[in-house]
């Protein structure tokens, strides 16, 4: 009896101090982990909208941290679900550092009138950040916040005035349209060619003209389009289809009605 | 002369004890303080923490130190029953059952903090069950060298 209370008394004394020495030390270890998350980015590429947040942990501590698991949802601002991604990093050795971007897409192609929502109206994406990891193997550990991020549109308020005509005394006459759009995006200026085709009421093809477009962030864009028609097709009414070709999206056509 | 003898049992019987209990009570004290005064910049994270805490020191002592002065009886025993049973619920509460969560404001943004214990807790659960078990061992070795000494 004497030797199962010595035995129990020295397992209960080497128990406490493991979890002494293991405590003390992990404090340790998570005050010397550093970890953050930089500013999100977001740029378009090839029929994606790409949000990019900056992940950095350095791990300076006594102990691995492992498992570590990234995700973020992105939502719209009628709570409809955009995307979602996921970041695994299955190891940071004590030690070292990683610094990574968790790129979240929206592929655009399949959500057209989303696209032309996006393009054309200012919004505000709700990110929803989770990020796990397991801390020495025993401690799993969970942060998660919530953050908005605002969409300006890069054709704000785009639209079309009056029509007017450059009488050059022969059939074709060269019609204007004047166009004004602002671009409110803070990411991307929108630069390329944008195509314009005239259609009258039956649906035929007056004219089409191609401009230049160079529009930096936060400007406004207030020019004009010139487009040689056949005048014994207008109408006075129809539409005006819009193809952007810009380094940043390609979209087409957007139609406006006019008349 | 009688007295005189008396308070000279009383005082040997006493004195060793009080300053045991004073000692153990002290040693006890200075981890809690000391842990206190690490959370205390931390404290508006943990609201529970501090009156768990409190309630815990209270009782944990009140158990010490009767179990010092009852030593050489089975309540010495219980006594060390109760105090790792304290310590137990004390560690399962504050640790909020292993899973500890938390709100923390981060320039206006509200960022939500989980940390899993389980492990951590399962380990001093059992650490604290050693105790019970050490205790119970002592109170059966105890009263059966009683007996023995009864039948002798």
């Amino acid at each position: 009896m004497r030797y199962a209370v010595r035995a129990l008394g020295w397992a209960t004394k080497i128990v406490w101090i493991l979890m002494v020495f293991f405590a003390a030390t992990s404090v340790y270890s998570a005050l010397n982990v550093k970890m953050g998350f930089g500013q999100p980015q977001v740029f378009l590429s090839s029929g994606f909208i790409i949000i990019s947040v900056p992940l950095f942990v350095n791990n300076t501590g006594l102990y691995d941290l492992s498992e570590l698991n990234m995700t973020v949802a992105v939502t719209d601002y009628n709570e409809s679900f955009a995307s979602t991604s996921t970041t695994f990093v299955p190891l940071i050795p004590r030690g070292s550092s990683i610094e990574t971007a968790h790129n979240v897409s929206m592929s655009l192609d399949d959500t057209t009138s989303k696209l032309l929502d996006y393009l054309f109206n200012d919004t505000v994406f709700n990110l929803d950040l989770s990020l796990k990891l397991n801390f020495a193997g025993a401690i799993p550990f969970q942060v998660s916040t919530n953050m908005t991020m605002p969409w300006g549109a890069p054709l704000h308020n785009f639209s079309i005035g009056q029509f007017s005509y450059n009488y050059l005394n022969l059939t074709p006459q060269e019609l204007i349209i004047p166009i004004s759009f602002e671009n409110h995006s803070p990411y991307f200026s929108v630069d390329g060619f944008m195509r314009v085709e005239i259609y009258n009421d039956n649906s035929e093809l007056l004219g089409s003209s191609v401009s230049d477009l160079n529009v930096p962030s936060h400007s406004s864009y207030d020019g004009q389009v010139e487009t040689i028609v056949d005048v014994s097709k207008v109408t006075g009414s129809g539409e005006v289809h819009f193809y952007f070709e810009t380094s940043a999206f390609s979209i087409g056509p957007v139609v406006m009605s006019y008349g | 002369m009688v007295e005189k003898g008396q308070t000279k049992t009383f005082a040997s019987k006493f004195v060793p004890r009080i300053v045991k209990a004073t000692l153990l009570v002290i040693i006890t004290y200075l981890p809690l303080y000391f842990l206190s005064a690490f959370i205390e910049p931390f404290q508006s994270f943990f609201p529970w923490y501090a009156p768990t805490t409190n309630l815990f020191a209270a009782v944990f002592m009140i158990f010490l130190v009767v179990g010092v002065f009852t030593s050489g009886t089975i309540y010495q025993y219980v006594f060390g029953v109760a105090r790792a049973l304290v310590t137990m619920i004390f560690f399962i509460c504050v640790l909020n059952g292993g899973i500890v969560a938390l709100a923390v404001p981060v320039e206006g943004a509200s960022v939500n903090v989980m940390v899993d214990f389980r492990v951590i807790l399962a380990m001093l659960v059992l650490v604290c069950l050693l105790g019970i078990g050490k205790n119970v061992v002592q109170a059966i070795d105890f009263v059966s060298a009683k007996v023995e000494t009864k039948e002798l």
